[in-house]
């Protein structure tokens, strides 16, 4: 009698395999396949998640390059200023969604346990959006500056207008 | 370079060259790479796509489903021979580490 997990890494699989493209099927089948040899329950439903893995890999890869293939085709080969552009923009965009996140988490905290107070504490609201990002930028910038430098300079631009911001709400307070 | 020497790679590259002529079982390979589905497939996927690999379907007994199974092409065997230090070094680092991690336990 085939047991729970079994059936299930069996069910997973199978299931994978019908719905992967034509080309990562074979692959998929032949995961499927080798299920029967994996000795022990609990390994073959942890063979058949790590296969489904590879298949998402697989199929997501395979998207990706026709999208880029499909993009090039379209608008031409991009060139380096194009390039930079995306890179400055990606970092900066990057950069913007941190501060978004910082801030989402202090006022989703808040409504949570409203008995901390932090509404009313004005270090939570400094340390959480302003210094930690910046610490993070900062590091972002060393990290990229050479390998990936239009990104580093996007985020720069934004660790640069948040330093701005932070300095005009001092002096206007 | 035909493709991303990783130390998992080179783990696939030692088992597949220890019988380099005989076809393999994607869970053998698993169980004597020590390296879990999720990430052997990928490898071979990426082994056979640059055709450093080759596949067939094993036609086993009637009634039993058949099995995938893998070997070097020629270039894929030049490709793996020339790496053979490397990946035998890697295993032998990795015996050594099992080994010990064996004593302690």
């Amino acid at each position: 009698m085939t047991r729970t997990p079994r059936r299930f890494a069996m069910a997973l699989l199978g299931a994978a395999a019908r719905l992967s493209p034509p080309h990562a099927r074979d692959w998929a089948e032949a995961m499927l396949r080798e299920l029967d040899f994996v000795s022990g329950d609990w390994s073959a439903l942890w063979w058949a998640l790590g296969g489904v893995g590879a298949i998402f890999h697989q199929a997501g890869r395979s998207w990706g390059q026709k999208i880029f293939e499909r993009r090039r085709r379209v608008e031409g080969p991009m060139d380096a200023k194009g390039k930079k552009a995306v890179g400055v923009v990606s970092g900066a965009i990057a950069a913007i969604l941190v501060v978004l996140c910082a801030f989402g988490l202090l006022r989703l905290t808040d409504i949570l346990f409203p008995a901390l107070g932090i509404a009313g504490t004005e270090w939570t609201h400094w340390l959480s959006v302003i210094v930690i990002p910046e610490a993070m930028f900062i590091a972002a910038v060393i990290v990229l500056w050479r390998k990936r430098g239009p990104i580093a300079v996007g985020i720069l631009v934004i660790a640069v207008a948040l330093g701005l911001h932070v300095a005009l709400h001092a002096a206007g307070h | 370079m035909k493709i991303r020497l990783s130390a998992q790679t080179l783990r696939v590259i030692d088992a597949l060259l220890s019988q380099p002529r005989e076809w393999k079982y994607g869970y053998d390979v698993s169980r004597s790479t020590g390296l879990k589905s999720g990430t052997l497939y990928p490898i071979l996927i990426r082994m056979a796509e640059r055709k450093l690999l080759e596949t067939r379907w094993e036609q086993g007994e009637p009634g039993k489903p058949p099995r995938h199974m893998y070997r070097f092409t020629p270039e894929g065997l030049r490709f793996a021979r020339s790496n053979a230090p490397a990946a035998a070094q890697f295993s032998r680092t990795h015996a050594v580490g099992l080994g010990d991690a064996m004593e302690w336990a």
